[in-house]
C-alpha cells in the first residue's frame, strides 16, 4: 500500500515539475512560448486596448516594448540585464513588481527565465501563430517499420515518440464498430451487424474498415448527428426565449442543416448559404431557409420593452456568434471596448455589425419540392372565378327563395345556413356564398349541386396547398440599409462615430471597395482559402468530436490567450488538405476514423503507466479517450437498444413524454402534449426545445438550451442523471421492452444491444437470477452504455 | 487554482480516477486516492475532487457564513410602500418629478402606460426597534426584527425588463447561459449535504418566475451546480421516485447490480469516471430517501408551525417553504432560493398597490421573520445569510392602468440581509426626497454579489471560470465588498 503511494506520488511530482513545454528545445518560440505568457498577464494594461494602457506602454509589438528607434522602451533587444521589463518582473516591491499584485496574476520563475532567455536572444516577435496561412507541412516520417503509414497517424506518432511514448494497440473490432457507428451516425450497431463486422474484420480488417465507415457515412442518420453538432453552434431551439418562450417555427432551418450534410455540401458554400443565401443570384428556398442560422437568436416577447434593444442584442449575438463559430475569436468582447488581448478593436467589432444591421427578419413558408406556386395561384383564381360565376348565375332564384322565408323558416334551417342567412346579401363572404349554394335546398340540381361541391372541394384544396405550409424564420436583406454606428461602451443609447461594413485587419485582405458591399462579401470573405482561421478551427471542432479534446483545448478562441494547438502541423496539415480536397466533411471523418490514432484502445493498460506519468491528461493521444454520450444518444441508445427507435427523419419537432409539472416552470405555461405513434419513439434531435424549459432528460446530461452559440459541450456526471435513467417514465418504457428482449431473446442479446460485446462471466453471472426487468434497467443504467469507447 | 480551468480539473479527476483503479480494486483504490488528497493537502490539486465534485473546498480566506437563503420576491416589490417613507412625495402627489431626474432616462412602458407624476404612498409608516428602522404597516412582523436586518435602501441594477433584470440579480449579466450566483457558491465552495443537491429552489405564487430554469442555471459551469427545483406537487425532485410497480428491494438490487456492474468496468477500463458514476449512483439512492424525508414536516411541533403561520402542513405556501429552507440548511445544504411570484404592481386588475400588494405582503411578512427568529433560535443565523428582495423596486412616479401602480425602477431599491455576519440593526444608504435616487452609500448588484461572495470566504475576483476565451466571474469586471454592511 505504501510503496504503491510512493509510486504515485512520484508520477505526480514528475507531472507538476514539468515545465510549460514538454520538449525543451534549445531557442525559445515567441509564438509558442513568451506571446501567451505576455498576453495572460500584461495585455490586459499594456496591449492592444488603447484606452485600458498604463504608462503608455504596449508590450504587444517590439517598437511598444524598445521604444521603436527613439530607444527608452524597457526591452533592449539582446540584454535581459538592462531591460527594465526583466527587473520589474523579479522586484521584490510590491510598488514595482509586474505584474502588479493585485491583480491577482503572477509569474513562475520558469516563465521569467524563459522571457529573459527571449530577450537575450533578440527579443524577436513573430506573428500569433492563428494568423499566419497554414501551409502544407511535410509528412514526418513513420517512426519506424511497424509504424502506422497513414498521415495523422505520422503526425501524433512522431510527436509520442519525441516525449518517449508509444501508440496503444488497436480496440478489438466489436469496440470499434460501436465506436464508429456512434460518432458518425449516433446509433449503436445491431448485434448481427457487429457479428458481421467482426468475421469481415478477421478476413481482411482495412477492407471491413473501409466498407463500413462507407456504409455509415451514406446512411441518412450521418446527417442528425453531425447537424446537432452544427445545431449546438448555431444555438437552434423552437422557442423564442426571455421570459415568454413562445414556440417558433424554425425546424425547416434544422432539417436543411441535416440534409446539406448528407449531401456533403462543400463547407464553404455551407457557409455561404446560411451566411447569405438570400442574397445569392436567384437565390433558392432552400438557400434561404439556410439563413435561419441568423435567426436562431432569441425574441424578447414581454411587455414594456424597447424592441431596438434587443433587435440590437441580436445582431450583437450575430457578430460574436460568427466570430466564434467560423473565426475561433472572441470578437463578442471588442463589442464594448478594444480587445483586450487580440488586436481586435472596437471599431473592426462594428463594422462586422454593419453586415448584420441591415436585415429584415420574416418567417417564409416553404413549399414541398416540386410545388408550382404560380400554377396553384393560377388555378386557385381560376376555381374562384368559375364559383363566383355559379352565384351569379342563381343570384337571382336565391334572392327570390330567401325573400319567401319567414324568421322561423330561417333558423328552423338550422346551422351555418342560419348564420349565412342572417347576414345581409351585401356583406357576405365568397365563403359564405359557397354555404349557400352548397347547402340550401332546391336551388341547385343534383348535377349542378355535384358539379359546384366538386369546384368547392377543390378550391379547399388548392387553398391548403397554397397557406397550410411550414413557416420557418428568415433573413431578407432590407432596401434602405441600418446607419451603423459605434456604441459607445457597448450601449445602444451611446451612438458615436459611423462605420461601413468591414472585417478585420489582423486577418487577410477584405475587398470592400465596392458600394453595395454586403453579408455576401462577408461571408466569401470567411471561406477564402487564405482565411488563416476557418479551416483550422471547424477541422479542430470535428477532431474534438472524435477525442474528447481539440488539438487546441480552446477550440472556440484561438487567440493569444487561448490554448496552443497539442500538434500545430498536424492541424495545419488537415486544414489544408481538407480545403484542397474541396471543403468535403465526410472526407475528413472518413480520414480520421481510418487512422490509428483513432482506433487505439480507450483502456487503461498496465503498460501505460509510463504515459500517466508524463502526459496524465492524454493530450498527445497515446490511447483515445472514453466520451460520454451526448444528451440525445443517451436517447437515441436506450431507444435502439430496447427496438423502439423510429427511424422517421425531419418534419416538426415531437412532445415524448416528460415527466409531468415540468412545463409550469416558467412565467407562460406551455402545453406538452405527448405525441403518438412513433413520434413518441423519435431521436432526441427531434425533440421540441423550449429554451426556457428545455426537456429535463436532455437538460440533465448537458444539452444546450440555445442561449448562445455552443462549441463544447461539457460532460458532467451527476446523481440527477442517475435517477432520470432509473426513473423517468421514458426510460422506464425503454425498459419494460428491453425486458421482453431479455425473456424472449434471452441476456446475452439484451446485453448486446446495449454495449455490441458479449458480456464476461462475472457480468453473466451478476446479473443472472434478477427479474427481467432488473435486468433491462440496469443494462440501460450501465456507464458502458452511454458511453463511446 | 481557483482559476481553474474545467477542462484540466475533468482530465486530471480522470487520471486519478485511472491511477486508482490500476491497483485492481475500487475500494483500495478509493482510499489510496484519499490519502493521497491529504497528502497534497495544501497543494493545487486539493480543489480537484475525485469522484464528488459537490464536496466542501476550502475557501480563499476563512468564511463568516456558510450558507444562504435568499428570499426572492419575484416582479419588484414596492419600496415605497414598505420601508421607504418619504412625507415629501406623499406631499407633491400628482406633480410632475422634476425634469432633472429623468431626463435621458429610459424605463419600462416607456410608448404605454409610463408616467412622470409623482405618487405618494398610502401606507402609514412607523419607526421600529433600537434601530429606529421605518417600516410601514404592511409589514408588521417584519417590523418586529428589524434589530436583527441590515435594510439596504440604495441598490442599484442595470436591467428594467423582468427577465433581463431577474437574470441580473442572480447571475451578474442581463445575457442567458451565465452562471446564477448559487451555482458559483456551490462551485466555490461545495456542499455539506451528500443525499441532497447542493443549491436547492423553491417556489410559490401563481405561476414560475419570469425567465424560468436559467434563473437557476449554472451556465458555463457543470451543470453539477445547478439550482435543483424541489416541487411542490408530484416528486420534489424530478424522477425521484421509483416507477410504481418497482418494489423498494428491486430498486435496490437495481442500484446494486449497476454498481457493481461499473465497478467491473471500472476494473477493466481504468476510467476514474466510472468511480464518479458509481458514487452518484448511491447518491441518487440516498436522496430517494431524504427528499420525501425533508419535505414530510409532520416532525415539526405547533409551535413552530406557528411561528411561520403554517395552517395546513401540505399546503404548498411561501410559508411552508421558509420553513424547508431552515430543514434545507439543517442538512447541510448551501443554498436555497424561494421565488414567490406577483410582485409586479402596475395597477392593472389584478396588480394594485391598494389591494394585491398588501395580500403578498401578508403571504410572506410573517414567514420571512419567523425564518429569520427560528434560525437565530437554533443557532443557524450565525452562518447563514438570509437575503430578501426582488429583481428592482419601483417608480415615485404612478403609473397609470386601470388603476394606479408603479413603473420597473432600478436607480433605488431596498433589500434586507440578516446574519452570516452582516451587521444587524443597520439602515444603510439614503435615497433623495423622492426615493428617485441614493444620495449616499448606494450598493450595485455587483457590490451586493461581492459582499456575499466574501462573508462565505470567497474572493469575487478570483472566483473564475474560464470559458471561450476569458475568465468570467460573478461580478464580471466590477464590484467591491461593502465592509460597511459588515458587522
Amino acid at each position: 500500500m505504501k510503496k504503491f503511494l510512493n509510486v504515485l506520488v512520484v508520477l505526480l511530482l514528475l507531472q507538476f515539475s514539468q515545465g510549460q513545454r514538454l520538449d525543451a528545445e534549445d531557442t525559445v518560440d515567441f509564438s509558442q512560448d513568451i506571446l501567451p505568457l505576455l498576453a495572460e498577464n500584461c495585455f490586459a494594461c499594456h496591449g492592444f486596448d488603447a484606452e485600458a494602457r498604463e504608462a503608455d506602454l504596449r508590450l504587444d509589438t517590439l517598437d511598444g516594448a524598445t521604444g521603436g528607434d527613439a530607444g527608452g522602451g524597457v526591452v533592449v533587444a539582446g540584454d535581459a540585464g538592462s531591460s527594465e521589463l526583466v527587473d520589474r518582473l523579479w522586484s521584490d516591491d510590491p510598488d514595482l513588481v509586474m505584474p502588479p499584485p493585485e491583480t491577482g496574476k503572477s509569474l513562475s520563475k520558469t516563465q521569467r527565465d524563459l522571457i529573459s532567455k527571449w530577450i537575450d536572444e533578440g527579443a524577436s516577435y513573430d506573428s500569433h501563430w492563428a494568423f499566419v496561412a497554414p501551409k502544407r507541412p511535410e509528412l514526418p516520417a513513420s517512426i519506424n517499420a511497424a509504424g502506422s503509414e497513414h498521415p495523422i497517424d505520422r503526425f501524433v506518432q512522431h510527436r509520442l515518440a519525441a516525449i518517449g511514448l508509444d501508440a496503444a494497440p488497436s480496440a478489438d473490432p466489436s469496440t470499434l464498430i460501436r465506436r464508429v457507428s456512434l460518432d458518425l451516425i449516433g446509433l449503436p450497431p445491431e448485434p448481427q451487424e457487429v457479428a458481421d463486422f467482426v468475421k469481415d474484420w478477421a478476413v481482411d480488417s482495412e477492407k471491413a474498415w473501409e466498407r463500413l465507415v462507407d456504409r455509415l457515412l451514406e446512411s441518412e442518420h450521418y446527417g442528425e448527428r453531425w447537424g446537432r453538432w452544427w445545431l449546438d453552434q448555431a444555438r437552434y431551439a423552437d422557442s423564442n426565449g426571455y421570459s415568454i418562450d413562445a414556440p417558433r417555427s424554425i425546424w425547416k432551418y434544422r432539417d436543411w442543416v441535416v440534409d446539406a450534410l448528407n449531401r456533403d455540401l462543400p463547407f464553404d458554400q455551407f457557409t455561404i448559404e446560411q451566411l447569405a443565401g438570400d442574397l445569392l443570384p436567384n437565390a433558392t428556398t432552400s438557400q434561404k431557409v439556410a439563413t435561419g442560422f441568423h435567426r436562431n437568436t432569441q425574441i424578447n416577447q414581454e411587455g414594456g420593452i424597447d424592441k431596438e434593444q434587443f433587435r440590437i442584442d441580436s445582431v450583437f449575438d450575430r457578430v460574436g456568434t460568427t466570430g466564434t463559430v467560423w473565426l475561433g475569436l472572441t470578437v463578442g468582447c471588442a463589442q464594448c471596448h478594444d480587445h483586450k488581448f487580440d488586436p481586435i478593436s472596437q471599431k473592426e467589432f462594428y463594422q462586422l455589425f454593419a453586415f448584420f444591421n441591415n436585415q429584415d427578419e420574416p418567417s417564409i413558408k416553404v413549399y414541398p419540392p416540386g410545388t408550382d406556386l404560380d400554377a396553384l395561384t393560377a388555378r386557385r383564381d381560376d376555381l374562384k372565378d368559375q364559383m363566383n360565376k355559379r352565384f351569379k348565375d342563381v343570384e337571382k332564384t336565391l334572392q327570390k327563395w330567401e325573400e319567401g322565408l319567414g324568421e322561423t323558416q330561417k333558423k328552423d334551417l338550422g346551422g351555418n345556413l342560419t348564420k349565412v342567412l342572417a347576414k345581409e346579401a351585401s356583406k357576405r363572404s365568397f365563403d359564405d356564398k359557397a354555404i349557400l349554394l352548397t347547402e340550401a335546398p332546391d336551388l341547385l340540381n343534383d348535377n349542378q349541386r355535384k358539379s359546384f361541391q366538386a369546384l368547392r372541394d377543390e378550391y379547399a384544396d388548392v387553398n391548403r396547398k397554397i397557406n397550410d405550409v411550414p413557416t420557418t424564420m428568415v433573413f431578407s436583406e432590407r432596401k434602405e440599409p441600418r446607419k451603423t454606428t459605434v456604441y459607445v461602451k457597448g450601449d445602444f443609447t451611446r451612438p458615436s462615430e459611423e462605420v461601413a461594413p468591414g472585417t478585420l485587419s489582423i486577418l487577410h485582405e477584405f475587398d470592400g471597395d465596392h458600394d453595395s458591399v454586403n453579408r455576401l462579401d462577408l461571408a466569401r470573405w470567411i471561406v477564402e482559402p487564405n482565411n488563416p482561421m476557418t479551416a483550422r478551427v471547424v477541422v479542430n471542432r470535428v477532431w474534438q468530436q472524435y477525442f474528447g479534446v481539440g488539438i487546441v483545448a480552446t477550440e472556440n478562441d484561438f487567440g493569444l490567450v487561448g490554448a496552443r494547438p497539442t500538434h500545430p502541423e498536424l492541424l495545419d496539415w488537415l486544414a489544408v488538405e481538407w480545403v484542397q480536397s474541396g471543403w468535403s466533411l465526410k472526407k475528413i471523418h472518413r480520414l480520421i476514423v481510418s487512422s490509428h490514432t483513432y482506433q487505439q484502445t480507450s483502456q487503461m493498460l498496465p503498460s501505460m503507466s509510463a504515459a500517466l506519468g508524463v502526459d496524465a491528461d492524454n493530450r498527445y493521444l497515446w490511447r483515445q479517450n472514453r466520451l460520454r454520450l451526448d444528451a440525445e444518444l443517451v436517447r437515441d441508445v436506450a431507444l435502439t437498444a430496447s427496438g423502439l427507435l423510429s427511424r422517421k427523419k425531419g418534419g416538426p419537432p415531437v412532445y415524448p413524454p416528460i415527466p409531468d409539472g415540468v412545463m409550469g416552470q416558467g412565467q407562460v405555461r406551455r402545453s406538452w402534449s405527448v405525441s403518438k405513434g412513433e413520434d413518441r419513439y423519435r431521436r432526441g434531435l427531434y425533440t421540441f426545445v423550449y429554451r426556457g424549459t428545455p426537456p429535463p432528460s436532455l437538460k440533465v446530461f448537458d444539452a444546450p438550451e440555445g442561449f448562445s452559440s455552443c462549441t463544447r459541450r461539457t460532460r458532467s456526471n451527476t446523481p440527477l442523471q442517475s435517477l432520470t435513467l432509473m426513473n423517468d417514465s421514458a426510460f422506464f418504457e425503454f425498459a419494460e421492452n428491453l425486458a421482453q428482449i431479455v425473456e424472449k431473446e434471452g441476456l446475452e442479446t439484451a446485453f448486446q444491444r446495449c454495449t455490441s460485446r458479449q458480456p464476461n462471466e462475472t457480468e453473466l453471472s451478476l446479473l443472472r437470477g434478477l427479474d427481467k426487468l432488473t435486468v433491462a434497467r440496469a443494462l440501460l443504467n450501465l456507464d458502458e452504455t452511454i458511453t463511446r469507447e | 487554482m481557483w482559476n481553474s480551468n474545467l477542462l484540466r480539473e475533468e482530465t486530471r479527476r480522470h487520471f486519478f480516477g485511472r491511477a486508482a483503479a490500476s491497483t485492481g480494486s475500487l475500494g483500495l483504490g478509493s482510499m489510496a486516492l484519499q490519502s493521497l488528497m491529504d497528502q497534497e493537502a495544501g497543494a493545487a490539486a486539493k480543489n480537484e475532487l475525485v469522484n464528488n465534485p459537490l464536496a466542501p473546498k476550502p475557501t480563499h480566506f476563512a468564511p463568516k457564513a456558510k450558507n444562504v437563503i435568499f428570499l426572492f420576491m419575484a416582479g419588484g416589490p414596492s419600496q415605497l410602500e414598505m420601508f421607504e417613507h418619504k412625507p415629501k412625495l406623499a406631499e407633491l402627489n400628482g406633480k410632475p418629478i422634476p425634469d432633472s431626474f429623468i431626463e435621458g432616462k429610459r424605463f419600462a412602458f416607456m410608448d404605454s402606460s409610463h408616467r412622470i407624476n409623482l405618487l405618494g404612498s398610502r401606507r402609514s409608516f412607523k419607526q421600529h426597534g433600537q434601530s429606529g428602522a421605518w417600516v410601514s404597516d404592511l409589514l408588521p412582523w417584519t417590523a418586529e426584527i428589524v434589530d436583527e436586518i441590515s435594510i439596504v435602501k440604495t441598490l442599484q441594477a442595470d436591467l428594467f425588463n423582468h427577465a433581463p433584470a431577474k437574470l441580473f440579480m442572480n447571475t451578474g449579466s442581463g445575457q442567458f447561459g451565465r452562471p446564477s450566483i448559487g451555482s458559483w457558491v456551490t462551485y466555490g465552495i461545495g456542499s455539506e449535504c451528500d443525499d441532497l443537491p447542493g443549491f436547492v429552489v423553491l417556489q410559490s405564487g401563481p405561476r414560475g418566475p419570469r425567465g424560468g430554469a436559467v434563473l437557476w442555471g449554472s451556465g458555463m459551469l457543470p451543470s453539477t451546480y445547478q439550482g435543483v427545483p424541489l416541487r411542490n406537487q408530484g416528486d420534489p425532485i424530478l424522477n425521484l421516485s421509483t416507477p410504481q410497480s418497482v418494489s423498494p428491494d428491486q430498486q435496490r438490487q437495481l442500484v446494486d447490480v449497476v454498481n457493481q456492474l461499473n465497478q467491473e468496468r471500472l476494473r477493466q477500463t481504468g476510467d476514474g469516471e466510472i468511480a464518479t458514476r458509481i458514487n452518484a449512483y448511491e447518491m441518487a439512492y440516498r436522496m430517494q430517501t431524504s427528499a420525501p424525508e425533508l419535505m414530510d414536516i409532520s416532525d415539526e411541533d405547533q409551535e413552530t408551525l406557528d411561528l411561520y403561520g403554517i395552517k395546513d402542513p401540505n399546503e404548498s405556501t411561501y410559508a411552508r417553504n421558509c420553513l424547508l429552507s431552515r430543514r434545507l440548511i439543517e442538512r447541510g445544504v448551501r443554498f436555497v432560493q424561494l421565488y414567490d411570484t406577483n410582485w409586479d404592481h402596475h395597477g392593472g386588475p389584478t396588480e394594485t398597490l391598494e389591494k394585491h400588494l398588501p395580500s403578498k405582503c401578508k403571504d410572506i411578512d410573517q414567514p420571512s421573520a419567523a425564518l429569520v427568529k427560528d434560525l437565530k433560535r437554533r443557532g443557524l443565523l450565525d452562518d447563514t445569510i438570509v437575503i430578501w428582495g426582488g429583481e428592482f423596486g419601483r417608480t415615485p412616479m404612478g403609473e397609470v392602468r386601470q388603476n394606479t401602480g408603479r413603473n420597473h425602477h432600478i436607480d433605488a431599491f431596498t433589500m434586507w440581509l440578516a446574519g452570516g455576519g452582516f451587521k444587524p440593526g443597520q439602515v444603510y444608504g439614503e435615497t433623495d426626497d423622492f426615493g428617485f435616487e441614493p444620495v449616499e452609500n448606494s450598493v450595485h448588484v455587483h457590490d451586493l454579489h461581492a459582499t456575499l461572495l466574501h462573508q462565505l470566504g470567497l474572493d469575487h475576483e478570483r472566483l473564475t471560470v474560464r470559458f471561450q476565451g476569458r475568465d468570467f466571474r460573478l461580478t464580471d469586471v466590477h464590484g467591491k465588498v461593502v465592509t460597511d454592511l459588515l458587522a
